[in-house]
């Protein structure tokens, strides 16, 4: 037929067109997907289907190497590839042995002599061994550090240098004392070990083709789609129950959801309370993760009359944090007491923010003049706040409208805000801050750090960042710990901040899927999980 | 024929130029900097500044332009400054995806819009016709974003028919070789894989087609509708040619040539990338990408995708012009006409 041969026509001519394109835009290229492994022809999709986890998040990582990726999405796929020196507790921060079996801290603080596992392997078969944490200490070290090392400075900005005493014995000289550096090591950005051998065959860049020590071993990235892992049968330590892992991206919260009643996906996360029925009433259940992160209210403390103690004080007075936490996250976000997460050593039932108290509030407000407040804000929700900023200013302005002051509120997008609270022209601010390491620096120090996009109540305290700088000195334990409780009173006591949450991580998982769980910093170790 | 198409083709250099720097400066001017974006919340001013550097972006604006030129020209479109992966390399390894969704999408559209926009025409003021109409309007009128979440939460999420997202299941992905998926599961005989991947594409290929469908019916009819109206069709039928044979032949025939126009139009659209249906479905296409690429100040994969859309564009409305001359071949494009 004519008719059918002109159509035919057109879509043959679509299709050269496309053809031609690619060589107009430079030449054709293959896909950056790596080779998958052709599966036997015994294997079937339903027995793949029993020996595969799959683990659907929201984005693509941003690479897989990882002294060269800032980001969560990065971060819980390498940490099933990669391991540390040391790891974390599961239920807290608190660090344990890993790659080094048990290290000594000199008495000043400036070396730390580590002792390796002996006969670990990279999956490349090559030797795991003292040259092997040189080699990946000194990349992110002067003079080889590069700009887009996004966490050397953070990790090992502390190190002088680093020796290899013999095969399983590392030395690491401090430029000045340092106790954070050892949660440092038990991070998932920066600190794993990689194999030296990946990186000397590809240009120092192994995004693209990670090799660790860890259960799984990476098989393929196919950009946008997923990154596919598989058990690694020489693995030092237990062996992972589940012999395939798929980390599906899916952007789209709602289709993730669906993805999980409709089995396209084992377990998901970024999920929100809004979800939660919905993925229990298809038969899947729910894992609440605690976050190690801090949402708050700050005051700029360089600006009258918020220099004065006792006026902070007396607004935090007028916020009934706990109604408005339950209120405005559904469960799904802890009222916080403390700037320290309750898993994180430093912490202690004993700090307290001053309590409730409208009456009390009203008449400190009124005697100390105080009539109006402005507040800025981000519109976006943010990970320590899934309600928004905005939401979270007009809950305390109806507080404060209470207590006889009226506030007002101007809100920008995330990038914009924090052009204006380095600006700094306002009373009130709202922040956040997600950790990076579990060490309770982390968090203190942002109410002492000289940068005000970092301390953003603009607090300069010569007690507290003496504390701050002993902290960091003292060896870890419970005296250095103490130095943290310590810190947590004395800005309570000062009203710095009003620490209002700690935010929930939810994710979704089938009800087959056995020993899910999401560590608070962030990552998922799915060696241990299994589908029965 | 040849001189003409060797014209377009030359003409695409002054577009091309045209839409760079268009690109370029909106990018430049109005992007925030991608320094603390690359480099995260640790990053230091002197680390800033040294990365501004090694990328270029401490030089004049006329220069990282005068960069970036000579650069394409040459096919090297620089390197992600978020993944540190080649431009071309992460451009080549999502495109299937698009150009694989967009076929799909204009075939459904254009097979539906064409046999709903000819019997809308053919029955004027029928039932069919206003149906086919009203059914054109919702085409229209529903964003897709909405639509795509109702059809994944129905066929997916309710009745468990069809998948949700992605391009296929992951335990039955073939080695990447094309990367369209329908040819690399033909091309390895696996028959499981290759219906799989049909149904991965049939939900977002209708999400996406919708609105070039109701655009193609609304084409389709109004062009019929004048066709049927001329004197030619009224001589076919004193001929006696059978009714079937007017509408196929002598009508749909010459209605074609405003509705080439049309699918040429949307196919381009749709090979830009088609943003929502993307992120809904988890479409891994290019138009997802771009979008979180300017939003994470990647210039050179921004400028790198809008330069390869534009080439589509132009040339697809070259490919138009070519289909109608096998269409009709009283359109020769002439000496005089050139």
């Amino acid at each position: 037929m004519k008719k059918s041969k002109r159509l035919l026509a057109a879509v043959l001519a679509a299709v050269i067109a496309c053809a031609g394109l690619t060589a107009c835009a430079g030449g054709s290229k293959s896909s950056t997907a790596a080779e998958s492994g052709a599966a036997s022809a015994a294997d079937t999709s339903k027995s793949r289907a029993q020996d595969t986890l799959i683990y659907a998040q929201g984005a693509d990582p941003r690479g897989l190497d990882p002294a060269l990726v800032d980001d969560g999405e990065s971060a819980k796929i390498m940490v099933n590839i990669y391991e540390g020196l040391l790891k974390y507790d599961k239920d807290s921060t608190k660090v344990l042995p890993s790659l080094a079996e048990s290290w000594d801290v000199s008495d000043d603080g400036l070396t730390y002599t580590f002792h390796l596992k002996k006969g670990v392997k990279f999956q490349d078969g090559t030797d795991f061994n003292a040259e092997a944490v040189k080699f990946n200490i000194d990349r992110q070290l002067a003079p080889n550090v590069t700009e887009d090392m996004g966490y050397a400075g953070f990790v090992f900005g502390s190190v002088k240098d680093v020796e290899a005493v013999d095969e399983n014995t590392v030395k690491i000289n401090m430029k000045a004392a340092c106790t954070p550096f050892l949660n440092n090591l038990a991070m998932c950005l920066g600190a794993p070990m990689v194999s030296p051998k990946a990186l000397k065959d590809n240009n120092n860049n192994v995004n693209e083709h990670p090799v660790g020590t860890g259960p799984y071993k990476f098989v393929s990235w196919t950009k946008g789609q997923n990154v596919v892992l598989t058990r690694n049968d020489e693995y030092w330590g237990d062996k992972a129950l589940t012999k395939n892992v798929i980390f599906k991206f899916i952007k789209d919260n709602s289709a993730r959801v669906v993805a999980l009643s409709n089995g396209e996906a084992d377990m998901i996360d970024g999920i929100d309370a809004t979800v939660v029925s919905q993925i229990e009433s298809a038969g899947n259940k729910i894992y609440e993760a605690p976050g190690m992160n801090i949402n708050y209210l700050a005051y700029n403390t360089t600006k009258a009359p918020f220099t004065d103690a006792k006026v902070r004080a007396a607004v935090s007075q007028a916020i009934n944090v706990p109604e408005l936490v339950k209120s405005l996250y559904q469960g799904y976000a802890d009222p916080a007491t403390s700037v320290l997460p309750t898993f994180m050593e430093g912490y202690d039932e004993s700090i307290k923010q001053v309590a409730f108290d409208q009456a009390a509030a009203k008449s400190a407000l009124a005697a100390a003049g105080v009539k109006t407040i402005h507040m800025i804000t981000y519109t976006n929700p943010r990970p320590y706040n899934t309600a928004n900023g905005q939401a979270l200013a007009e809950a305390i302005q109806g507080y404060l409208r209470n207590a006889g002051v009226e506030a007002t509120i101007d809100a920008y997008d995330w990038t914009t805000y924090k052009e204006k609270v380095k600006a700094g022209d306002y009373d009130v601010c709202f922040y956040g801050w997600t950790g990076d390491n579990g060490d309770p620096d982390n968090f203190m120090n942002l109410m002492a750090d000289k940068d005000p996009t970092m301390n953003v109540a603009r607090y300069d305290n010569a007690d507290f960042k003496a504390m701050i700088a002993k902290g960091l000195a003292t060896k870890a334990g419970d005296e250095r710990n103490k130095i943290y409780t310590d810190l947590e009173k004395k800005a309570a006591e000062e009203a710095v901040w009003l620490p209002i949450s700690h935010g929930k991580t939810l994710c979704g998982y089938r009800s087959n899927v056995k020993d899910f769980y999401y560590h608070m910093t962030g990552v998922v170790f799915l060696s241990g999980v299994s589908k029965s | 024929m040849f001189k003409y198409i060797v014209k377009r083709i030359l003409m695409l250099i002054p577009v091309l130029l045209g839409v760079s720097v268009i690109v370029f400066l909106i990018m430049r001017v109005f992007s925030p900097d991608p320094a603390p974006i690359v480099l995260g919340q640790h990053a230091t001013v002197e680390a800033a500044n040294a990365w501004r550097a090694a990328n270029g972006l401490d030089a004049p604006l006329y220069i990282q332009f005068f960069n970036f030129i000579k650069g394409a020209v040459t096919g090297d479109l620089g390197t992600s400054y978020y993944t540190k992966t080649p431009v071309t390399q992460e451009i080549f390894s999502r495109f299937p995806a698009t150009i694989e969704l967009a076929l799909a999408a204009i075939i459904f559209a254009s097979l539906f819009g064409i046999i709903i926009g000819v019997v809308s025409a053919v029955k004027k003021n029928s039932f069919f016709d206003h149906a086919g109409m009203v059914l054109a309007l919702i085409g229209v009128s529903m964003p897709i974003f909405w639509l795509g979440i109702l059809l994944i939460i129905l066929f997916a999420g309710v009745w468990h028919i069809l998948p949700s997202g992605g391009r296929i299941d992951p335990l039955l992905q073939p080695m990447a070789a094309s990367g369209f998926y329908l040819i690399d599961t033909l091309a390895i005989g696996d028959t499981e894989a290759f219906v799989d991947v049909l149904r991965h594409l049939i939900l977002p290929a209708l999400a996406l087609g919708m609105y070039s469908m109701a655009i193609i019916t609304r084409m389709t009819r109004s062009s019929m509708l004048e066709t049927l109206n001329q004197d030619y069709i009224r001589t076919a039928r004193a001929k006696g040619v059978s009714e079937g044979k007017v509408i196929s032949h002598h009508a749909l025939r010459n209605a074609m040539i405003p509705v080439t126009t049309v699918i040429g139009l949307q196919l381009g659209s749709l090979l830009g990338g088609a943003v929502l249906t993307e992120t809904v479905f988890s479409w891994p296409g290019i138009g997802n990408y771009t979008v979180e690429c300017i939003l994470k100040s990647d210039f050179p994969v921004v400028q790198g995708v809008v330069l390869l859309i534009a080439c589509i564009f132009v040339l697809i409305n070259l490919v138009v012009d070519v289909v109608y001359a096998f269409i009709d071949p009283r359109i020769k494009f002439s000496k005089k006409e050139g």
